[in-house]
């Protein structure tokens, strides 16, 4: 860590350097793959109908998750604002592999392109892989393990460490060798990530959505059934990453509440190596969530990959 | 989503209802389109999400939003001491061919897209109506304020309700005396619009959302297109749409 600072005063002094600085500063690398900030958008949380302002300022794309075939997605109400935070039931709305493929040019912002799938049966989760793992656009995968295993009676594939290591495995096999991450809920974290790590996972995505309800108490009816998301589940995001790097080797992803520059540092140093942002980009640019990070790093005097897990205790 | 600070011209309360009005020197609004709002004052980020709101009216310099008082989010809105950050118009608005007359049909808060609306219809020449709806709940400031800000619409007090002895679409009776309406009114008004009517109609319709960039597929507004039933997003390519493409209004927007 001092070493990178020392290299980072050097460099700030020249002020014709500062890009240059500003950008090594940033950077990291995952599973091998140079990122050039460690901010990637969450998955369901950036169209490409918004990339507009975020080349640059995200490391990675990552789309929204895409399912073997297209699904039309849940009857609305699908969003509700909860305290800090917001919960969503979108239904995996997306047209489906073989149409996203078609378009995947859409989603290029000049940054290294990872795919987002789910699926209902282990057997479509390896068929999607097989499908993507020629695709050279394509970086990295990563699988959605908080859907319903419909062989398994509509359990998350992330219920539990047995299930989540059946879907990983055969995974692994099928991509070859090509960069695949596993995300997961909060919910059995430790437990599933290890299987996780056991099964050929190369990175860990932390957390997906807090189960969550909102009820209306005027109509006396639930609202909507959904997941929460946002500041308001940072700190549960942050534990799971934090609990999980104590016992895995493996590369994590923080997400979970990021809304400001400083959210990003915490998970790194709670054990991530990069961080994706979801609802926060609804109501603060990832421009400026970037911009505050890089002053963090500057105040701190370090470079982005040397805060991965650089927790100084208590 | 980027928003922009903008500096308050004026705060009116009528009522539970507000009026806010504001200098942009951005690009130009058009009637219908709607932008997202947040006070100023939250950094604690609690109210979470930006509040959609309805662009009332827009001159060109001041940009006004006519809105209720439900919850956190608005009651802040109408704060006297809350700044303001506004993202730039959102949305597809209301089209019209050059066809005359049309008629404007409103009711409750929801009227506040015909303001706009109206104004553009004048500037561009086209004969028009309006025939705004004031329920039994609305209060009186409210309903003061309606009969002041559309001098020349039909107001059609009701009982609120579907069943009321008159509404607005009884008071309107034939559609055919007009070329399009342009419906903003609560669902079950905008429903029934999409149901009688015989000319062309278009509904400014809401749903929850939460980016209001299509990023979240949080406002679903259930179209049909090619002859298939599918989601679209109404913050991209809303929130007004045409009668009937929209499959039915729903609640959730009210
Ligand atoms: C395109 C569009 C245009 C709108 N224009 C107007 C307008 O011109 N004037 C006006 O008074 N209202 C308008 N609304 C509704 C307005 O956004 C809500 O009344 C407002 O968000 C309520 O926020 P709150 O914090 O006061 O209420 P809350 O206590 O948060 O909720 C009260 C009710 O407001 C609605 N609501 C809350 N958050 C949202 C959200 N993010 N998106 C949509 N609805 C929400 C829900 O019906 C909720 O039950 C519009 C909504 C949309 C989608
Ligand atoms: C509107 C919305 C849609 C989402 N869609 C997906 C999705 O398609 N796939 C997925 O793995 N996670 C999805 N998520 C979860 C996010 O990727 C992320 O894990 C979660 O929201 C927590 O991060 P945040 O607090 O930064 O939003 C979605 C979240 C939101 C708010
Ligand atoms: S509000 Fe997010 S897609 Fe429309």
């Amino acid at each position: 860590m001092s070493f990178g600072w020392a290299y980072y005063g050097l460099f700030t002094m020249a002020s014709e350097h500062l890009e240059f600085v500003e950008s090594s500063a940033l950077a990291v690398e995952l599973c091998g793959i140079p990122l050039a900030t460690p901010l990637i958008p969450a998955a369901g949380t950036l169209a490409r109908e918004a990339l507009e302002d975020v080349r640059g300022v995200y490391g990675a794309m990552l789309p929204k998750t895409v399912t073997p075939a297209p699904r039309s997605g849940n009857p609305p109400p699908r969003v509700a604002e909860a305290a800090s935070g917001m919960v969503n039931s979108i239904g995996l709305q997306n047209p489906g592999l073989e149409r996203f493929l078609e378009d995947l040019e859409h989603y290029d912002i000049g940054a290294p392109l990872f795919v987002s799938v789910a699926a209902d049966t282990v057997g479509e989760f390896a068929a999607m892989c097989e499908r993507l793992v020629g695709e050279e656009r394509v970086a990295a995968v990563e699988l959605n393990l908080s859907c319903p295993n419909v062989e398994h009676g509509g359990l998350q594939f992330c219920a539990g460490p047995s299930a989540v290591r059946e879907v990983v495995s055969v995974c692994r096999g099928a991509l070859a060798g090509k960069p695949m991450f596993v995300k997961l809920t909060s919910e059995r974290v430790v437990a599933n990530a290890v299987a996780a790590e056991e099964a050929g996972a190369h990175a860990l995505t932390l957390i997906n959505t807090v189960p969550a309800l909102v009820v209306d108490a005027r109509a006396r009816g639930v609202f909507l059934r959904g997941g929460l998301s946002g500041p308001a589940i940072k700190p549960v995001a942050l534990r799971a990453v934090y609990e999980v790097s104590k016992v895995v080797e493996v590369p994590l992803i923080g997400v979970g509440g990021v809304a400001g520059g400083t959210d990003v540092a915490e998970f790194m140093l709670a054990g991530a190596t990069a961080v994706q942002v979801g609802s926060g980009s609804f109501v603060r640019e990832p421009q400026v969530v970037l911009e505050e990070f890089a002053a963090y790093l500057r105040e701190q005097g370090v470079f982005a990959r040397d805060l991965t897990g650089a927790l100084a205790g208590y | 989503m980027k928003l922009h600070e903008v500096k308050v011209l004026g705060r009116e309360r009528f009522g539970d209802h507000a009026l806010l009005r504001y200098r942009w020197s951005g690009v130009a609004h058009e009637p219908g389109q709607f932008v997202m709002v947040r006070a100023l004052s939250s950094p604690t980020l609690d109210p979470f999400l930006s509040r959609p709101l309805f662009v009332h009216d827009y001159d060109g310099e001041v940009v006004s939003l006519l809105f209720e008082v439900r919850g956190r989010g608005t009651a802040r809105l109408a704060r006297e001491d809350a700044g303001l950050l506004v993202s730039t118009p959102l949305g597809r608005g209301f089209v019209f061919d050059g066809k005359e007359p049309v008629a404007l049909v409103g009711g409750g808060v929801w009227v506040s897209p015909l303001k706009f609306l109206s104004r553009a219809l004048n500037t561009s020449g086209i004969a028009h109506d309006i025939y705004l709806e004031v329920p039994a709940t609305a209060s009186t400031a409210y309903a003061d304020w309606l009969s002041k800000s559309y001098p020349h619409a039909v107001l059609i007090p009701t009982d609120g309700s579907l069943n009321s002895p008159k509404t607005v679409l009884s008071h309107l009776g034939d559609f055919s005396r007009y070329a399009a309406i342009c419906a903003s009114g609560p669902s079950e008004m905008l429903a029934r619009v999409k149901e009688v009517s015989t000319v062309p109609a278009q509904l400014a319709l809401r749903e929850r959302m939460a980016c209001a960039n299509g990023s979240c597929y949080g406002c679903a507004v259930p179209l049909w297109r090619e002859g298939a039933r599918i989601y679209t997003r109404a913050c991209i390519e809303g929130p007004v749409f045409g009668a009937e493409e929209v499959v039915d209004v729903q609640k959730s927007g009210d």
